[in-house]
């Protein structure tokens, strides 16, 4: 084997311009899948890490409960099952942040619009703070003071208000009574209203005087996780840690299915649970992945016609190996037969051929990762000022690139297949070439 | 004691529609350290029936027996074991392989079988065979860095580096100068003087040919002269 190895390399090397360029209609290849599935890759995580940031977290848990008067209402109490299993969990959490949320009319003058309006603390809320592309005006106020709040750009230009100004804020409390504050517009930011995630930020402990919560209670538990791998059983924990003996005998009569979007539950068990009133506190536990369902879902399209495109370009390749092989073939008759005299085995000289393949296709392959590493490196590096809605596509503003080792390995033993394939009839013709007839060639 | 051995050989090749008789019923011996030349003119059969000896082609009818094996009806991969322990071959146009430089050259029919003898066996061997051939300053040259004299010797060098019963070469000398075609030959001699490895060369330069004690001379696929310079004389077929 390593004499066959040892031609064959030293074969490729014999005809360098031919080499360079089978090697380079791989690498061509090898360069366009990788890159789309980096990019693809890149998008994904960063739509993860930008929902993740305008959302609060990875892992979110909402509770709910019925006032006296026969209402749900979304409030979460100081609960010691919940403290203990954070402090269980404390390892595997990053970060948490508390909010609450509200739908409220914002008003200027004789304008109004309704948006919602995230109480944060923001002091607890750096990621977000980081995520945030200020437009207009400064966040620095913000630990500060209570009464301020930050706008998406598009939500001030309906209103007309600068930053600055005051606006007004109307709302029902949690319990259905209206109530109105006035808050101060401290900035503007960049909307992701194209991805259903335009929020305006205030202060917690403010918007629960106008929802009429204690400043200590919230609506919404957001968790960073250390490692997105095990999100799935960290959500899982919580979600089995907070469930009710209730819960869990309703759960085994009837298994539910429940949709939420962006922590907000499109509740097909609402007309149930108004039939059914409970006691206490149910928690809803969602993680992001099952916010990022239907991204992945559209990126795995995306990745799949990134393949067949590239089993396109290994097709075209494959034709032009196969000819290049052929005529190899023809040039090298008198050595095969040379070597087939010297008692070298049909399957030895196949196998130089079969070696050749493989080591184009190994070196196509490594310099169409290298070629994708640099311009990945340079395209990554840059800072672009696009639309606002494709910033969520982007980290700060630049492209990212991330490409799973196994997809790496799959391409490669993918374009490494196609070149045996290829290779495979031109090496087995040389094979079964007489040595007599071979000899006696004038090639 | 016979090493090559021809029985009736006939070799017919068609050629489109006609058939052309290459060699029309041969039959001689070649004893064990000989150095026997096969002359005739071009189209006399020489190079069909070194390559019948060679294993490389399998003749129409008759028997041809190499170190004892009879080659009929032998499969490919018998035919080419056959090759590898039995013979080595020098061919014309030198046919080195051209990615490899000369020891690379010489030692590559070594490393194609099963039992290849251990490295140090196999430098030393290789290190005295380059310098037999003379040239020990370019072991490491390609083959296109060498003249056509330095190319044969490299290639004699290739044909013994199996420690083969026989090696076959075919007009060896054809495309070499006529003093350096000399020195060829006197080296082959020499190799098979100190070897005792038997030498079958085809040519038809009869100045080359006298250097040989067993010449078997053709015309028209028949043999029409078996002579020994030494004791006996083969048959004439």
């Amino acid at each position: 084997m390593f004499l066959t190895m040892k031609v064959a390399f030293r074969n490729i090397s014999r005809q360098k311009k031919r080499s360079f360029l089978l090697a380079g209609a791989i690498a061509f290849g090898m360069l366009a899948i990788t890159l789309m599935n980096a990019l693809t890759g890149g998008v994904v995580g960063n739509i993860r890490d930008n929902f993740s940031h305008a959302l609060g977290g990875h892992v979110f848990i909402t509770g709910r409960e019925w006032t006296d008067a026969g209402q749900m209402i979304m409030k979460i109490r100081s609960d010691a099952n919940l403290d203990r299993l954070l402090e269980e969990n404390a390892s595997q959490i990053e970060a948490f942040t508390r909010r609450s949320q509200a739908m409220p009319s914002l008003i200027f003058g004789s304008q109004q619009t309704m948006h919602m309006v995230y109480g944060v603390d923001f002091s607890e809320e750096d990621k977000l703070l980081d995520s945030l592309v200020v437009t207009h005006g400064s966040l620095d106020e913000l630990g500060s003071k209570d009464d301020l709040i930050i706008l998406p750009q598009p939500v001030g230009e309906r209103l007309g208000v600068e930053v600055g100004e005051t606006i007004l804020i109307r709302l029902e409390t949690l319990t259905g009574q209206q109530n109105v504050g006035e808050v101060k517009v401290a900035a503007f930011i960049e909307d992701q209203e194209e991805l259903g995630l335009s929020a305006a930020y205030t202060s917690r402990a403010y918007l629960n005087t106008l929802l009429g919560m204690d400043s200590h209670e919230y609506q919404m538990l957001n968790m960073f996780v250390t490692d997105l791998d095990f999100v799935e059983g960290f959500a899982r924990t919580f979600r089995e840690g907070l469930r009710t003996l209730e819960e869990e005998e309703e759960e085994e009569a009837e298994p539910a299915v429940t949709v939420t979007v962006a922590g907000m539950p499109l509740d097909p068990m609402g007309e149930q649970e108004e039939l059914t009133p409970w006691e206490g506190t149910r928690y809803q536990v969602m993680n992001i992945n099952q916010i990022m369902e239907a991204v992945e879902l559209v990126v795995g399209v995306l990745n799949q016609v990134g393949l067949v495109i590239f089993l396109i370009l290994l097709v075209v390749t494959m034709v032009g190996i196969t000819n290049t092989f052929r005529m190899m073939m023809i040039e090298r008759t008198k050595e095969i037969g040379t070597m087939r005299a010297f008692g070298m085995h049909q399957k030895q000289v196949k196998r130089i051929f079969l070696w050749e393949a493989v080591l184009l296709g190994l070196l196509g392959c490594m310099a169409g990762l290298v070629l994708s590493g640099v311009f990945a490196m340079v395209v990554g590096s840059l800072s672009l000022n696009t639309d606002p809605s494709l910033q969520f596509f982007l980290n700060n503003g630049k492209i990212t690139f991330s490409l799973p080792i196994g997809s790496v390995f799959l391409n490669t033993a993918l374009v490494v297949f196609t070149s045996l394939l290829a290779a495979y009839w031109p090496a087995r013709a040389a094979a079964k070439m007489s040595p007599m007839k071979a000899l006696s060639s004038h090639t | 004691m016979a090493i090559v051995e021809l029985e009736n050989v006939k070799k017919v090749y068609t050629l489109g529609k006609a058939e052309v008789h290459a060699v029309r019923g041969v039959t001689f011996t070649i004893e064990k350290g000989d150095f026997a030349s096969i002359v005739g003119p071009s189209g006399s059969g020489k190079s069909t029936i070194l390559n019948l000896i060679g294993c490389i082609d399998q003749p129409t009818e008759g028997i041809v027996s190499i170190n004892g094996t009879c080659t009929e009806g032998l499969k490919d991969k018998a035919l080419t074991t056959l090759r590898h322990e039995t013979l080595g071959f020098i061919f014309q146009s030198f046919n080195l392989i051209p990615v490899l430089n000369v020891y690379e050259n010489i030692e590559f029919p070594l490393l194609l079988g099963k039992n290849r003898p251990g490295k140090k066996e196999t430098k030393e061997w290789i290190e005295f065979l380059v310098e037999a051939v003379g040239l020990a300053d370019h072991m490491h040259h390609k083959s296109n860095e060498l003249s056509g004299g330095q190319r044969q010797r490299v290639a004699i060098a290739r044909a013994l580096a199996t420690k083969p019963e026989i090696v076959l070469a075919d007009e060896p000398t054809a495309n070499l100068d006529s003093k350096t075609g000399q020195s060829i030959i006197e080296l082959m001699k020499k190799m098979n003087s100190d070897l005792n490895t038997t030498f079958v060369f085809s040519t038809h330069d009869r100045t080359i040919m006298e250097i040989a004690d067993h010449v078997i001379e053709l015309l028209d696929g028949l043999i029409v002269k078996n002579s020994r310079t030494s004791a006996e004389a083969g048959n004439i077929s």
